[in-house]
């Protein structure tokens, strides 16, 4: 049996006394869209930190494709094959959307200053970002500085991004916050279509109706817990999820 | 003639020194407020090996590596601390190197070197000395900015946070950008020692190291020309100031605040307004 | 004895510190502004006291001129340097900042001349046992009653005045205040003529000590009181005020123990490091 593309074991944060985290797992196999959702204060967004290693958990571990991940720093995940795009668009707005995205495709040059230093020629990765950036139907606009275009293109920007790192594994992080209706709905389409052999995608979103229709699989965490991890259908069916919902908010 | 040598001789060091601050300042964007530190580690380590028989040219390896071994410390200290933090921590660093060399009997104390050989070959040879120091230096800082190095600087000095997010080794490529800019005081210092023949601890002080942060700033942060402007232009302004000596730091000090207050974006922004304006686009 | 003797003495340098740090973490907490030229006010307060004692004979109506007068030209060093400067980066506004000090120090040398000035008469000499066989001069312990009482009025006035209270919520949440009806402008002005009269009586204090005010007078405690602020937490006010004792304390014994290696001045700035290194972000975080 292949392991799983991320596999989280019960996994426990504690910031100051308050338990962010208890004892949370789930598992993403490959070519997988997972669907992570829950109340605002569930503590979606601290799982996305520790996954990524910019919050330590105080017990449990990271898994990924059977590797244990949890000793490694930020930047050591993202090079092992794990990539975030943040909810908060932080777009580098001194340089175009072209650029953006060609730094991220700087792979080795970026974890050794003497090697960047040796390469000056940015044509393959200008390339490569072009492609990506058509693919999240940005090819129009790849020399707009940040500032010149709208919202809805910067958060196709950080996946565009995100992309460029050659992840296994996609962490976004409510993507569709702060879309219009249709746009929302593009944008669903767009992650949908991300999933395929050698990539798996989580995707954290408040937009219910969006991560019912595209997510296969769901996993619900409610005030620092898992409540339930299974097929989409399944879960929704489960009296305690629609609690959360029905009690906590839409 | 020998008056015009000098004043270009100064040049030059100024130029070296402003570059150096940009790698760490500009590109990087790590403030520091004590830059002048490192500038008096080469001149001592230079002058010290110079007055024991070294030829001139040998004592910049030393006096580069002391530079950038200490700044190589300081370089470990800007991971811990961030932002202001860190602008006060440099600044605590030019205090601290002034106030270990006051106490230093073998770096002359409150007094200081004097007698520092003259360079064996004149003072022609050490403005072209001199001005081939800038050139390598700033052939390597070109080499930076065009590269990837370049690439990932841009994106560290705008936002550390993202940068990290794109997989860029934010603590490597900080730790070179103080390798490689205290290493360029350290040279800068070298020439100043045989250029002045006298250091002392007021000469690498808190107002020197403002003095070359504002060469960077009225140039435009991370602009290599309008740092060279600059640069060239506040060495030189003292010369034009002679006769209102008695008002030099009265007009220094209002020049700092008017270029502030009016082209907070420096020589080059003023250069790319103006071309702007010119091309009638954008 | 010596110990006791060195912890008095530090905290006497400590009280004037905190009078001088006020002002920048106030400054701080509102702008994010390293207020450099603070320390042009400190010396200013200095040259008023010693030319209005030397004047009208009364070391108290100078204290209070001084105080009035360097309060003033502080709201008006915000109106001129830091408020067209507010959208800039904040490094902009320093550089702005140590101009204007630069430029003020070679102003007061124009103005008083070079070799500084000195009382023609100091008062406050007499000499008080406060413990057997330490005494101190009436100068010195008027520095800490002076201290004591601004510093406890004003932490009175953030606790129980409209201003005191909208002036803590904007250092929190500038812009939440300012929805919430706060004057924010009022609010700055404010704390800039506070922050700078108590600068101004650090100004007269130290000039009395000394008795000598020279132009560059300002530059090496205002430095320290920034090296104060940054080990206070940026910004608060609490933190400032254990630095500024603290540092005192341990320049006084620095000075006697490792005086041979560091000198004073920089013996507050390896306390610095060291504790930057340890707590990135200051002794006391905001708060």
């Amino acid at each position: 049996m292949t392991p799983a593309r991320l596999s989280v074991n019960d996994v426990s944060v504690r910031f100051g006394g308050l338990m962010a985290l208890e004892g949370v797992g789930l598992e993403v196999g490959d070519n997988q869209l997972l669907g992570f959702i829950g109340p605002n204060g569930a503590g979606k967004t601290t799982l996305m930190r520790v996954i990524m290693g910019i919050v330590q958990p105080v017990s449990g571990q990271v898994m990924l494709d059977g590797q244990d991940i949890s000793k490694l720093n930020s930047v050591q995940r993202i090079h092992a094959g794990v990539a975030l795009g943040q909810q908060i668009v932080k777009p580098l707005r001194a340089m175009s959307l072209l650029d953006n995205v060609a730094l991220a495709f700087g792979g080795s040059k970026l974890l050794s200053p003497l090697r960047a230093l040796s390469v000056r020629s940015r044509a393959t990765e200008r390339e490569a970002a072009r492609a990506i950036l058509s693919d999240v139907g940005l090819g129009a606009v790849t020399d707009k500085l940040p500032n010149e275009v709208p919202l809805g293109y910067l958060k196709r920007l950080e996946v565009a991004r995100a992309l460029a790192l050659g992840p296994r594994l996609l962490l976004l992080d409510e993507p569709l916050a702060g879309l219009s209706k249709p746009e929302a709905g593009e944008m669903a389409d767009l992650i949908a279509g991300l999933p395929r052999p050698g990539l798996s995608v989580v995707l954290i979103e408040h937009n219910l109706p969006q991560v019912l229709r595209v997510c296969p699989h769901l996993y619900v965490q409610a005030n620092g817990r898992g409540l339930a991890f299974g097929p989409t259908d399944d879960v929704m069916a489960m009296p305690a999820v629609r609690k959360a919902y029905l009690g906590g908010e839409g | 003639m020998a008056y015009e040598i000098v004043v270009l001789t100064n040049m030059a060091i100024s130029i070296l020194f402003a570059l150096s601050l940009n790698v760490i300042t500009g590109f990087c964007g790590q403030v520091s407020l004590g830059h002048a530190a490192f500038l008096g580690i080469g001149a001592y380590t230079s002058a010290i090996l110079s007055k024991a028989g070294v030829p001139l040219v040998v004592t910049f390896i030393p006096a580069m590596g002391m530079a950038a071994l200490v700044g190589l410390v300081v370089g470990v200290a800007s991971l811990r601390v961030r932002h202001d933090f860190l602008a006060i921590t440099t600044m605590g660093v030019v205090f601290l190197f002034t106030g270990i060399v006051r106490k230093q009997d073998i770096l002359g104390g409150e007094i200081g070197i004097a007698g520092i050989p003259a360079p064996e070959f004149g003072r022609i040879g050490l403005l072209v000395t001199a001005l081939l120091c800038v050139l390598a230096y700033l052939l390597f800082v070109i080499r930076i900015r065009k590269s990837w190095a370049g690439f990932a600087f841009d994106s560290i000095a705008e936002d550390e946070d993202t940068a990290r997010l794109l997989g860029i080794h934010v603590p490597r490529f900080k730790l070179f950008a103080f390798l490689v800019g205290t290493a360029g005081a350290g040279l800068a210092g070298a020439l100043y020692a045989h250029q002045i023949r006298f250091i002392g601890p007021d000469s690498f002080g808190f107002v020197e190291s403002i003095s070359v942060l504002a060469m960077v700033i009225i140039g435009g942060i991370g602009s290599i020309w309008g740092v060279i402007l600059s640069a060239a232009l506040l060495s030189a302004l003292p010369q034009f100031f002679q006769i209102i000596d008695d008002f030099k730091l009265l007009v220094y000090g209002l020049l700092l605040f008017g270029a502030m207050r009016f082209a907070p974006d420096g020589i080059d922004g003023l250069l790319k307004r103006l071309f702007r304006r010119a091309g009638g686009t954008r | 004895m010596l110990l006791i003797d060195l912890c008095i003495q530090g905290l006497i340098q400590g009280a004037i510190y905190a009078l001088i740090a006020l002002g920048l973490t106030l400054v701080y907490g509102l702008l994010r502004i390293l207020h450099v030229a603070h320390a042009a006010l400190f010396t200013l307060g200095g040259y008023v006291g010693v030319v209005v004692t030397n004047g009208s004979g009364s070391f108290l109506l100078a204290l209070l001129t001084a105080m009035l007068i360097v309060g003033f030209v502080g709201m008006a060093s915000y109106r001129v340097i830091y408020k067209p400067l507010l959208m800039r980066p904040p490094l902009i506004a320093l550089i702005a900042s140590i101009g204007v000090f630069i430029a003020s120090e070679e102003l007061f040398r124009l103005v008083f001349g070079a070799y500084g000035l000195s009382y023609t008469n100091p008062p406050l000499k007499g000499q008080v046992e406060i413990l057997p066989g330490i005494s101190l001069s009436h100068a010195r312990i008027l520095v800490v009653v002076l201290a004591v009482g601004l510093l406890s009025g004003m932490g009175w006035l953030a606790v129980h005045t409209r201003i005191g209270i909208a002036a803590r919520a904007t250092v929190v949440d500038p812009a939440m205040a300012a929805s919430s009806g706060v004057n924010v402008e009022t609010i700055r002005y404010a704390s800039f003529f506070i922050g700078s009269a108590f600068a101004g009586a650090a100004g007269v204090m130290v000039s009395l000590l000394n008795n000598l005010v020279e132009p560059t007078m300002g530059a090496v405690p205002s430095y320290k009181a920034l090296a104060i602020i940054v080990l206070g937490g940026l910004g608060s006010v609490r933190g400032a005020l254990v630095a500024s004792l603290a540092l005192g304390v341990i320049e006084a014994f620095g000075t006697i123990y490792v005086g041979h290696i560091l000198d004073r001045d920089s013996i507050a700035f390896a306390f610095l490091i060291m504790i930057l290194m340890v707590r990135p972000q200051g002794l006391l975080a905001r708060g």
